[in-house]
């Protein structure tokens, strides 16, 4: 069915570091594909923005993880909200799924900037058997609390202004150093700069466009 | 009582403003194209650019200065975003969206209107309308789509199909103004084709906000964009019936090779495709948030040239999109040439309200996406040229639309919508003619009248 519209409880709102909060509402009648995203607003505001899913396609709830953007109209409204606040919710809407690639059983590659690993916590909540790669971006070290509930040995955290145990530097660049498949199906996920930039590694390394699929948060 | 509606936008807008005046019509109101012999005036609005909004809020304080010396009564619809919607509550009489039509006699009479028809029905207190955000949702537009329409034109119609957007283009505001995608009913839209044909009409047009995305909001419970064309196709052959259909405007994501074949096979499907391409670059196509690459659109493109040889190719463009570089412009200016369009509709990005990218800066200068579009108008008149000359020599269906604008000349188009001027002493308006095509300049061709 197509994308929907309802207003719902916030259930939670927690902190998942400095780089952003996750925000947990009442599942409407509401189906979604792993990947997709939804447009929040909060009742007698006019302005609506659009997250993606962080919680598994059977999960009771919903959750999105959001970055309060300090002159944001919309992230510092979510984040003030706490549970039994209302929340308007519309969708679901996007194309950034997981199915067809998956069946294929070729590599899965993820790349990801900051919140931009929302819709790959969607992917593994929902398969928590998937193989996968995930190079995730954050500027510090306290932000790697994004990467919680990924499997172990599956992520690439990369910090690009804070020395540490960890890659330092740029998702990008640590994706210069790997040797990609040209069978990968690339999700790239995060700031377009990053985005722009992976694209045209990964076409140089031979990957088809229609294995890069791509969701730009501005 | 005349009432005035001032039609901002695009052909979705005009076929709202049909139905508008269907019930206007049934109402007892008359029309009139003259503002000031109006006692109600209202606009169908536009929230694509600043500049239609703006008109909006001017010709509002107009009237409502006339208001101190008549009695008027001001309404506007049509694609209005949530915060404009807020003020326009408080300067016009009325908003209402196209899903309320069917209540507008009730709101008028509510509001205290007296039109012949109020006269002869009973009170009715009409529940309150809702807001644009309730619309955004499940829109209940089956009551709007069941009013006949009062079309503008005795041979060329605009049949709605599809209302809203589920694509968030970043420089598009349409999700917000016109919420959801939701798909008319194909029994109801293949009985106004049927209705048209019996009337004489000769090109309908298929329209939606994303007109190919045609029941991918009911999946398994309504026939697929291609199922539907090919009803209407089916339709057309089994009855003999000579017309035209064409369709817009289609996102490239939803095109499929199955739409192709069915308008190969069906005369009555106008070879004539719109294919938006927007930008010929797959960053700003990724920036865009257009959620198909080059390769995907030349795939298309491709498919279009081998399955459909005969057809016309137009597009969408815009230039000095935010962001957009020389070397990105470069790659839109190298997609014309090779896709080699018949005609484009070219544009210069200016910030939509509402749209993701007006919170970004405009940050092309004026003069250089001046310089850009005038580039591609030149790559567009070698093409149109080109494909304009491939017509000379051949006897080609013809349209007739209006008398030309020289006189003792008609003007009208191909099947593959190219403008065709030849002379013509009567007057067999919206009737289809031969014409021997005998000369061709950029984006037009003229011919000589060969049978009627």
């Amino acid at each position: 069915m197509g994308a929907s519209s309802a207003e719902v409880r916030v259930l939670a709102n927690q902190m998942l570091g400095p780089g952003g909060f996750l925000l947990t509402f009442e599942r409407p009648n509401l189906d979604f594909q792993t990947g997709q995203y939804l447009s929040l607003g909060i009742p007698g505001h006019r302005e609506q923005r659009e997250y993606s899913i962080y919680s598994g396609e059977k999960d009771d709830v919903l959750t999105v993880l959001i970055k309060e953007v300090p002159e944001g109209l919309v992230s510092r409204r979510l984040a003030a909200l706490v549970p039994g606040d209302r929340l308007h919710v519309d969708g679901p809407f996007g194309y950034f799924t997981l199915e067809t690639a998956r069946k294929t059983g070729d590599p899965l590659l993820f790349l990801a900037t900051g919140t931009g690993i929302s819709p790959f916590h969607s992917f593994v909540a929902t398969r928590p058997d998937l193989e996968y790669t995930l190079l995730h971006g954050v500027r510090q070290g306290a932000d790697l609390a994004l990467t919680k509930g990924f499997g172990v040995g599956k992520v690439v955290s990369c910090v690009s202004r804070e020395k540490g145990d960890w890659f330092g530097g740029r998702v990008t660049e640590r994706l210069k150093s790997m040797k990609i498949d040209p069978k990968t199906h690339a999700f790239l996920c995060g700031n377009c700069d990053m985005i722009y930039e992976a694209f045209d590694l990964l076409r140089s390394a031979g990957v088809a466009s229609d294995r890069i699929y791509t969701e730009v948060y501005f | 009582m005349k009432y005035f509606i001032l039609n901002l936008g695009c052909q979705m807008n005009q076929a709202d403003s049909e139905r508008i005046q269907s019930v206007f019509g049934q109402m007892g109101l008359e029309r009139t194209e003259e503002e000031a012999e109006a006692g109600v005036l209202g606009i169908v609005a536009c929230s694509v650019r600043q500049k239609a909004i703006d008109k909006v809020y001017s010709k509002i304080h107009e009237w409502n200065r006339r208001k101190a010396a008549e009695n008027l009564v001001t309404f506007v619809s049509g694609c209005i975003l949530p915060a404009d919607e807020e003020k326009f509550l408080d300067r016009f009489d009325l908003v209402f969206s196209i899903s309320d039509l069917p209540r507008v006699p009730d709101l008028f009479r509510q509001y205290g209107v007296v039109t012949p028809l109020s006269q002869f029905t009973g009170e009715v207190v009409a529940p309150p309308l809702p807001t644009v955000r309730d619309r955004l949702g499940i829109a209940t537009l089956e009551p709007f789509w069941k009013v006949t329409p009062t079309y503008s034109s005795k041979f060329e119609a605009f049949v709605p199909i599809q209302n809203g957007c589920d694509k968030f283009c970043t420089f598009c505001a349409v999700p917000y103004t016109r919420g959801r995608e939701v798909s008319r009913p194909s029994a109801d839209i293949l009985a106004e084709v049927r209705d048209l044909v019996a009337k004489g009409y000769k090109s309908i047009t298929l329209l939606g906000q994303n007109v190919n995305s045609y029941g991918l909001d009911k999946k398994g419970e309504e026939l697929s964009f291609a199922q539907l064309l090919e009803e209407v196709g089916r339709f057309g052959a089994e009855g003999g019936h000579r017309f035209w259909t064409y369709f817009t405007s289609p996102h490239p994501r939803d095109m499929s090779r199955e739409v192709l074949e069915n308008i190969a096979r069906y005369p009555v499907l106008a070879k004539q495709i719109h294919l938006p391409l927007q930008s010929g670059d797959d960053h700003v196509l990724i920036r865009m948030n257009r959620n198909h690459t080059m390769d995907r659109y030349r795939t298309l493109v491709d498919q279009v040239k081998t399955i459909l040889p005969e057809a016309t190719l137009f597009t969408d463009i815009i230039v000095g999109f935010t962001g957009e570089t020389d070397d990105q412009f470069l790659s839109t200016r190298k997609a014309m040439e090779e896709f080699r369009y018949q005609m484009a509709f070219v544009a210069q990005y200016s910030p939509r309200p509402g749209a993701a990218s007006a919170r970004w800066d405009d940050d092309v200068p004026p003069e250089v996406k001046k310089e850009r579009l005038q580039v591609l108008t030149e790559v567009l008149r070698e093409t149109s040229l080109e494909y304009n000359r491939t017509l000379v020599g051949r006897t080609v269906p013809v349209l007739i639309e209006k008398p030309d604008r020289k006189a003792g000349y008609l003007s009208g188009r191909t099947e593959g919508k190219v403008s065709v001027r030849f002379r013509c002493d009567q007057v067999p308006i919206g009737s289809f003619v031969d014409v021997k095509i005998d000369s061709a300049v950029p984006f037009s061709v003229e011919g000589t009248l060969v049978s009627l």
